[in-house]
């Protein structure tokens, strides 16, 4: 077995008295799909913050053979490791295709005065332009995201956070809100980005689509883990079962989808 | 050791108007979750009503009506404070419908200049009716007969009474927020608005009271007041509105008892100052005072985390929308042309008017850097400006340094300055940073700006600056017998126009897309590797430098620099004029140089109208509320609109048939 692209190792993250996130040992390998599913309030979203760095953790964090539990967000990006969030966080400001280069421009501070004379020079063309390509919405490119529709902005926010050309892509729900057509197409997606060369860290509540196309699967609930395995062990565990799928099951029939 | 105390018991009566104006902060922001910076403003208006009744007149803030209504003599003391206080529950009501109540769900940077531009109304009003202000004399109101507490320590009587009535005051709000309804409303409100609603309060007619309550706080306290201090148009309106600022901080703008002792604190420890200046040579002997609340802030901000509670409404810093990066030339170039034909061919007050807009072009363009981009506030502009402009005479005069030069390094430390005070942007945003940069403007104006060790003999006109030459060629604007020189005029238009087109690039560039990036979303920018306190670093650099190179062409303009042109007012005023320009573009700041203050287009309307007189600032305030309420995209962003709004419904258009056919709906809930 090769390296692991990411590994956790005892990983907690503690607001106040709660463990969000507790004692989890977690692993990405180079080229693969993994996927974390767990019920509402199981503490997924909080597992890719503290990964990302958006929330202090405890325990060890690799990624690409670095040490980054104490950096910065910004820092780890920099490494490779790229998210997206449930809620989009698009900028508004900027057009669909600015979005994307923003997220490509190297990030060289010095370069100010060059920027002053030629504002067009260095631009990284080539990650914006596979990024528009892998999710197919080359013809949003000059829109405003506030003149898109969500579905569309999913696209544009899992574009941005490809843009960067990371080594490892996190998405946390990415299926949220999508019918089952267009989740299917979205797995389609994320195989053609693994395919790419990006391994994806793939957070969602739809077990359909992370049992269909993840290579391996943790699951955890109240922060703790409680199976990790292939989709086909995944649907076997009793624990999984009881936990997660009958539930998942009743508010599938609940929300219709 | 007795010295100490006099002087602390000196310092009663402005540490009550300190803790009053403070408290009157935590009712307004208690009851409508604004923090209303013209709030001492408002109360030196009722002071000046009841200093005029007493002069036996009533003066009406409306232009066009008559200026007074004259009573023939002294009204006495008790009708001239009914009146006063009415006034003050009426201005009050006023403000808080005609500004803020249309602003309750607007950008908090919005209000911000709405309250900046009820600032300059009151400050004009002020001047347009009263004048020269050092005439007005206020009859005592509380005792003053000197009161001897110990041997060797007898002090003035009024200002212990002023302190005794806050105190009362304090203790009576305390036990009505802690025991009646109404207070429990309150503080329900301020907790959670939506929460308020839904049990039946209207969240509406609670903030209005909190405005009429605190009107009449402030004109209460200010009326006692008035005859123990000079009236005017800074002295309640900055003076103690900032320590008052600083101790509702430390109270979280929230707790009555806490924000009062702060306020009565800072401004007895202000008095000491006086006492510490004389006894320690190494105290500083300009700017302590100052200072002092600028410290309060920034300790209680950024020690203690962001001050301000949420108040779980909908309220976001959002800030105007930017304009696309593709910019014509032509919004840029044309109106270079017709400024510099002008500057050949008109007379030398179209030339003045012209030199003006050159100069407040660049000003607006270091906020659309700050603000328009990169989505920080800096009340405190003209400061740098000010600073880059006494850097430039040392630099020149002193130091001999050549033209070209000279001005260059003066900006770089307009830049370190613009740094230092952008360094609490890193912890805190918004209304809080709006907040910790007037502070330090104040106190960088103090300091430096009116500090003769640093900025050379007031009385020998400030310092002096020399012509900037390239060799032997004088660009200066007065050159032997000839003022008014053309060729500085273009020289003006040229560094405008130069940095026009740098700003223009930074939009466009790499550069640019990083700052709209930070401001649009610090969490996602950081999450596609943007180093974000480096982001908010560079944003302050590069405005204070172009600020600073703003306040070298002032220099210049003037042959020398005083204090008078980097004050606090002139910082509220550029903040005031670029955001009416339109704050997000170059073409806002290009209009906002046509219509700043005595710039081209208030030139063309006295040419037209008649000259406006005192009441041009009057109107520039108006039309900044206005602009604040109707139009946060400024001048610019007006005809923008217009142009874009059919091209937006043919895109919404098209983009409903790219959902349909993509398959992709169009919202999932």
């Amino acid at each position: 077995m090769t390296e692991a692209l990411l590994r956790t190792e005892s990983m907690s993250v503690t607001f106040g008295g709660l463990r969000a996130v507790d004692n989890i040992d977690f692993a990405v390998r180079e080229g693969s799909l993994v996927g974390l599913i767990g019920p509402n309030g199981a503490g997924k979203t909080t597992f890719i913050d503290g990964i990302t760095g958006f929330v202090p953790t405890t325990g060890r964090i690799i990624f690409d053979g670095h040490d980054i539990t104490r950096l910065p967000v910004h820092q780890r990006a920099a490494l490779g490791l790229g998210r997206t969030w449930q809620s989009l966080e698009l900028f508004d400001d900027l057009t669909v295709e600015e979005n994307l280069q923003v997220a490509a421009d190297k990030q060289t501070a010095k370069n100010f005065l060059l920027d002053i004379v030629a504002p067009s020079r260095r631009r990284d063309r080539q990650s914006v332009e596979m990024a528009l390509d892998v999710l197919g919405i080359r013809d949003l490119a000059p829109r405003m995201p506030n003149e898109i529709s969500q579905g569309q902005r999913k696209l544009v926010s899992a574009a941005r956070a490809l843009a960067t050309r990371p080594k490892l892509l996190c998405m946390d729900e990415p299926a949220a809100g999508l019918d089952t057509q267009e989740s299917v197409q979205l797995g389609r997606s994320l195989r053609d980005i693994v395919d790419s060369g990006t391994s994806v860290f793939l957070v969602d509540h739809d077990m359909g689509l992370v049992l269909n196309i993840c290579d391996y699967i943790y699951v955890i609930e109240f922060g703790m883990k409680i199976a990790e395995g292939t989709p086909g062990e995944i649907k076997k565990d009793p624990r999984v079962i009881e936990a997660y799928l009958g539930q998942s099951a009743r508010q599938g029939e609940g929300s219709g989808t | 050791m007795t010295d100490y105390v006099f002087y602390l018991l000196l310092g009663s009566g402005a540490a009550a108007i300190i803790a009053a104006l403070g408290l009157g902060l935590v009712i307004t922001y208690q009851g409508s979750g604004i923090v209303n910076f013209a709030y001492g403003a408002m109360a030196m208006w009722t002071a000046f009503v009841y200093a005029d009744l007493r002069e036996g007149s009533y003066p009406f803030p409306i232009p066009g009506l008559p200026a007074r209504y004259h009573f023939g003599s002294d009204v006495g003391s008790r009708w001239a404070f009914l009146l006063a206080m009415t006034t003050a529950a009426i201005v009050g009501l006023i403000v808080y419908l005609l500004v803020f109540r249309p602003l309750r769900k607007a950008p908090a940077l919005a209000r911000v200049v709405a309250s900046v531009g009820l600032v300059i109304v009151f400050t004009s009003l002020v001047q347009a009716r009263f004048g020269d202000t050092t005439v007005l004399r206020v009859p005592a109101i509380l005792p003053r007969e000197p009161v001897t507490i110990a041997s060797n320590l007898t002090v003035p009587r009024d200002g212990l009474w002023l302190a005794l009535i806050v105190v009362v005051i304090t203790v009576a709000l305390w036990a009505i927020l802690r025991f009646t309804r109404i207070g429990m409303i309150t503080r329900a409100a301020s907790e959670n608005e939506k929460g308020a609603v839904l049990l039946g309060f209207s969240p509406e007619l609670l903030a209005g009271l909190s405005f009429v309550v605190a009107a009449i706080l402030g004109g209460f306290v200010a009326i006692l007041a008035s005859p123990m201090i000079q009236l005017n148009t800074t002295v309640l309106t900055f003076g103690f509105l900032i320590p008052a600022v600083g101790a509702a901080l430390i109270g979280e703008f929230k707790h009555p008892v806490p924000t009062v002792a702060v306020g009565m604190a800072i401004g007895m420890i202000q008095s000491v100052f006086t006492k510490l200046q004389v006894d320690l040579s190494w105290f500083p002997h300009y700017g302590a005072r100052e200072g002092l609340p600028f410290l309060v802030i920034i300790v209680a901000m950024v020690a203690l985390g962001e001050r301000l509670p949420d108040r779980g409404a909908v309220d976001n810093w959002r800030l105007p929308a930017v304009p696309q990066a593709k910019m014509a030339p032509t919004t840029v170039l044309v109106p270079a042309a017709l400024a510099i034909a002008g500057l050949v061919f008109l007379g030398p007050l179209w030339r003045g008017a012209i030199m003006t807009t050159a100069i407040g072009v660049v000003l607006a363009l270091s906020l659309v850097i700050l603000t328009g981009f990169g989505g920080q506030t800096s009340l405190a502009q003209m400061a740098f400006a000010g600073v880059a402009g006494f850097a430039l005479s040392r630099l020149a005069m002193r130091w001999g340094i050549p033209f070209p030069i000279a001005p260059v390094l003066a900006a770089l430390v307009a830049t370190a300055f613009g740094l230092v005070v952008g360094l609490p942007a890193l912890r805190v945003r918004g209304t809080n940073l709006a907040i910790i940069t007037l502070a330090g403007g104040v106190a960088v104006a103090e300091f430096i700006f009116k500090n003769p060790g640093l900025t050379g003999n007031a009385s020998s006109g400030g310092a002096k600056i020399p012509n900037p030459k390239l060799g032997s060629w004088d660009l200066g604007l007065v050159l032997g017998n000839k003022s008014s020189r053309p060729v500085f005029g273009i020289f003006l238009v040229l560094v405008a126009l130069v940095l026009c087109l740098v700003v223009g690039n930074v939009r466009r560039s790499s550069t640019g897309r990083r700052m709209l990036a930070i401001r649009s979303n610090e969490r996602a920018a950081s999450a596609i590797g943007i180093n974000v306190a480096n982001g908010k670093m560079m944003v302050f650099a590069v405005s204070s430098f172009i600020a600073g190179i703003g306040g070298c062409l002032i220099a210049y303009r003037f042959g020398s620099v005083s204090d008078a042109s980097f004050g606090t007012v002139a910082s509220l005023a550029a903040l005031a004029v670029a955001y009416l320009g339109g704050i997000t573009s170059v073409s806002g700041a290009v209009a906002s140089g046509i219509v700043a203050s005595s710039g081209v287009a208030f030139y063309t309307m006295t040419r037209v109208v008649g000259s406006l007189g005192r009441w041009e600032l009057f109107i520039g305030g108006v039309l900044l509320i206005f602009t604040a309420i109707q139009n946060p995209e400024g001048i610019a962003g007006a005809f923008r609109a217009q142009a874009a709004e059919k091209r937006v419904k043919k895109a919404r258009r098209s983009s409903e048939v790219i959902a349909k056919s993509t398959g992709l709906s169009m919202d999932p809930q």
